[in-house]
Formats: C-alpha cells, structure tokens, sequence
C-alpha cells in the first residue's frame, strides 16, 4: 500500500456514492435525467465498494509491510480518519432526523417508506462520498506537501 | 520554541535541527508518517505519549526538553 494507492481507493468509492447519491436526489425530485437504473443489483456498488476497499485496508493494515505501516497509519492519520468519521456521524444524525421529521404520517404506505429508504440512502451517500473524497485529496496533497 | 499548539509549546524543530536530522529522518526514527513530525512541530497535532518518547530517544532528550505546558 502506498499514499497513492489508499489516495485512489478512497477516492474512488467517494465518488462513486457522490455519484449515486446525485442520481437518486435527483430522480426523488422528479427531475428526469432520460436513463434510470434498470437493475436495482446495481444499488448495492457503493455499499459492496466501501466494504472491499475497507477490507483490502485492513488487509494491508494486518499484513502489509511494517515499515510502510509505521508511515500510512500512523496516529495522526488515525486522528484525522476519527475526525472525519465524527463529522459524517453528526450530519447523517441531523439529516436523519430531518428527514424522518419531514414524511407524511398521516398518509403512511409502503411507496412513502421505499422513497423515505431511498432518501436516507442518498443523504448518507452524499455525505460520506464528500467527506471520503475531501480526505483521500487532503491526506494525499499532505503525504506531498505538508 | 516553534509554534504551538494551545495546549502543548513545543522546541522539537529546534532540537531536530541540532541533531541534524530531517523530518523524514526523525520519522522514520520514530515509526511515523513524516507529515506527523511537521504537524507536531507546527503545532498542529499533540503527539501521544509513546510518539513523545520515541522522539525523545531519537533526539537523545528528555521529553520535557521537546514539550511543556504553556
């Protein structure tokens, strides 16, 4: 594992949930993009993503080259991940209390909890694919310049 | 003294350069990421104990030669 090597890992399922995120808030609010996600298999990739990534992380956490290690997870960066996951945890609370404080009770049925799915898993998309994509640019420029 | 974190005055630039050591040398002396050694020295980042220690012993001081509270 190398700075690059995480830069892109990181990166890439960052904006692959900005990606999702952005299609899925925009179909919510009607706004017709011409082409749809005809098989929904396809909505598990940034889920299925975060999971590889997090485990080729780990994997070279456990087994890779101590040396290496010493460098690429060292506490800083621990610090700056618990940070950033601490950021996403306080919006996703507040968008999900927004959002659960936004439905329709009166007029509850099965199309109003798929779309309200649908809104938690974009909001959430949207928020960790912005603060992954933030970080893995940050901790890449700094491994160059900082 | 370099610049500080708020609660922690740090001399580490100062004694590296004595010791006539890079950032990149003292880091990997230490088992850090060379980014922690600037961080720490510009006050950024409060090192925890065992960092603390390990940079001590690089640099051949104490560890209240390198921090003191403000």
């Amino acid at each position: 594992m190398t700075y690059f090597k995480r830069f892109l890992i990181v990166f890439v399922c960052g904006i692959v949930q900005i990606f999702y995120a952005a299609y899925l808030l925009l179909d919510l609010f009607g706004i017709s993009l011409g082409w749809h996600i005809n098989n929904h298999i396809f909505m598990f990739v940034p889920g299925l993503l975060v999971f590889v990534s997090s485990g080729i992380l780990c994997a070279s956490y456990y087994f890779g080259d101590k040396k290496t290690n010493n460098i690429l997870y060292d506490e800083y960066t621990a610090l700056r991940y618990y940070k950033i996951a601490a950021v996403g945890y306080v919006l996703n609370g507040i968008g999900i209390f927004i959002l659960f404080s936004i439905q329709d009770w009166a007029n509850w049925n099965f199309q109003n909890a798929n779309n309200m799915i649908y809104q938690i898993a974009a909001f959430a998309w949207l928020t960790f694919g912005v603060l992954l994509a933030v970080f893995s640019i940050g901790d890449y420029k700094e491994s160059k310049d900082g | 003294m370099g610049k500080h974190h708020q609660n922690l005055l740090n001399n580490l630039e100062e004694l590296r350069k004595k010791a006539g050591l890079t950032q990149q040398e003292l880091s990997e002396a230490a088992e850090v990421s060379r980014k922690s050694i600037n961080a720490i020295e510009n006050g950024i980042y409060v090192p925890s104990t065992v960092l603390a220690l390990k940079i001590a012993r690089t640099l051949k001081c104490k560890v209240e030669d390198l921090f003191k509270l403000p």
